[in-house]
C-alpha cells in the first residue's frame, strides 16, 4: 500500500468508528456506571483488523479513541475509552493471529466486546476506587455479548462486499 | 461460526448468569440499615435508614457541584446532580447492602451497608 492509499484507509476507517460511537452516544445508558456502552464503533476496528491487519487495527482504535474523547469534551471519557478501546485491540490482535483456526471474527469480535466493557469498568474502578462498581460486572459482560455478536457480523460483511475492491493495490 | 466462537459466547453468558444469581441470591431480602456518602473517597455523611421513616434530603458538595439525595422509608436516591450525564439520578431507588449509586463526574458515591460487611467495605459478594 502506498502511502497516501493508506492514510485515506486509515481516515475512512477513523470517520466510521467516529460517526457510530456518536451515533451510539445518543442512545439512552443502559446501566449507570461510568463509559458502559455498546461498543458499536468497535466494527470499524473489527474492519481494520482483518482487511489490512494488526497495525492498522491499532492506529484506528488510538486515533478513534482520542478524537472522540476532544469531540465530547470529556476527559474521562477519553481515558475510559482509550484503556478499553486498547486493551481489547491488543487482545483481538492475539486471538487473530494466534488462533485463528479457533476463532472467526465473530469470536475475536466477542472477546474484543468482553474485554472492553470489563476494562472499562476496571478504569473507572481507578478514578472512584469503589468496589461496589463490580456489582455491574455481570451485566456488562452479558450486554458485550450480543454487541460483540452485531459487530462480528457486520465486520464479516462488510469484509466479504470489501474482498473484490482494489483497497491495497498499488 | 467456528466452534471456538460458539463456546465463548456460551462461556461468557454462563459466567454473567452465574455470577449474577451468586450476587442477587446474597442480598436478596436484606435491608440495609445505613447510607453511607463519600465524596473523593472520604465519608462525608452517614444516614440510618429504616422502613416507614418520612422522606428527607441531603445535599452535599461534590468536585463539580451539588449532589442532592433523598432518604425515604429505608431507601435512598440521587435526586439532583451537577453532573452531565445524570447517569446517578437514573439509578433510582437503592435498599439493599452493597448496593451503590456511582458518581462519576462529581466524585459522589452512595453507599448502602447492612449488618454484615458495615465497616466501611463492601460487602464479600462483589469482591
Amino acid at each position: 500500500m502506498t502511502g497516501t492509499r493508506r492514510v485515506t484507509n486509515l481516515a475512512l476507517l477513523v470517520s466510521i468508528g467516529l460517526v457510530l460511537s456518536i451515533i451510539e452516544s445518543t442512545f439512552p445508558p443502559l446501566l449507570p456506571v461510568p463509559g458502559a456502552k455498546l461498543g458499536l464503533a468497535n466494527i470499524a476496528t473489527v474492519i481494520a483488523l482483518y482487511m489490512f491487519g494488526p497495525r492498522m487495527a491499532l492506529e484506528v482504535t488510538i486515533l478513534r479513541s482520542v478524537i472522540g474523547g476532544l469531540l465530547r469534551g470529556s476527559v474521562i471519557g477519553l481515558f475510559l475509552s482509550f484503556s478499553g478501546g486498547l486493551v481489547s485491540t491488543l487482545v483481538m490482535i492475539f486471538l487473530y493471529l494466534l488462533f485463528d483456526r479457533t476463532f472467526s471474527v465473530v469470536g475475536v469480535s466477542v472477546a474484543g466486546a468482553v474485554t472492553h466493557n470489563v476494562v472499562q469498568l476496571l478504569a473507572a474502578y481507578l478514578l472512584v476506587r469503589h468496589l461496589a462498581l463490580f456489582y455491574y460486572m455481570p451485566y456488562l459482560i452479558l450486554i458485550a455479548v450480543p454487541t460483540g455478536l452485531f459487530v462480528g457480523f457486520a465486520a464479516r460483511r462488510v469484509n466479504q462486499s470489501l474482498e473484490g475492491l482494489p483497497l491495497q493495490a498499488r | 461460526m467456528r466452534p471456538g466462537d460458539i463456546v465463548l459466547v456460551v462461556l461468557m453468558v454462563v459466567a454473567a448468569a452465574a455470577s449474577m444469581i451468586l450476587v442477587s441470591r446474597a442480598n436478596a431480602g436484606e435491608k440495609g440499615s445505613l447510607a453511607v456518602v463519600e465524596v473523593n473517597g472520604k465519608e462525608v455523611l452517614r444516614v440510618a435508614l429504616g422502613a416507614g421513616q418520612a422522606s428527607r434530603d441531603f445535599t452535599v458538595a461534590g468536585v463539580q457541584g451539588k449532589s442532592t439525595l433523598k432518604v425515604s422509608d429505608g431507601r435512598v436516591r440521587m435526586v439532583r446532580s451537577a453532573c452531565r450525564d445524570k447517569l446517578c439520578v437514573g439509578v433510582g431507588w437503592i435498599d439493599s447492602p452493597g448496593r451503590s449509586i456511582v458518581c462519576l463526574p462529581n466524585r459522589v458515591v452512595i453507599r448502602v451497608t447492612g449488618k454484615r460487611g458495615g465497616g466501611g467495605k463492601v460487602d464479600s459478594v462483589t469482591e
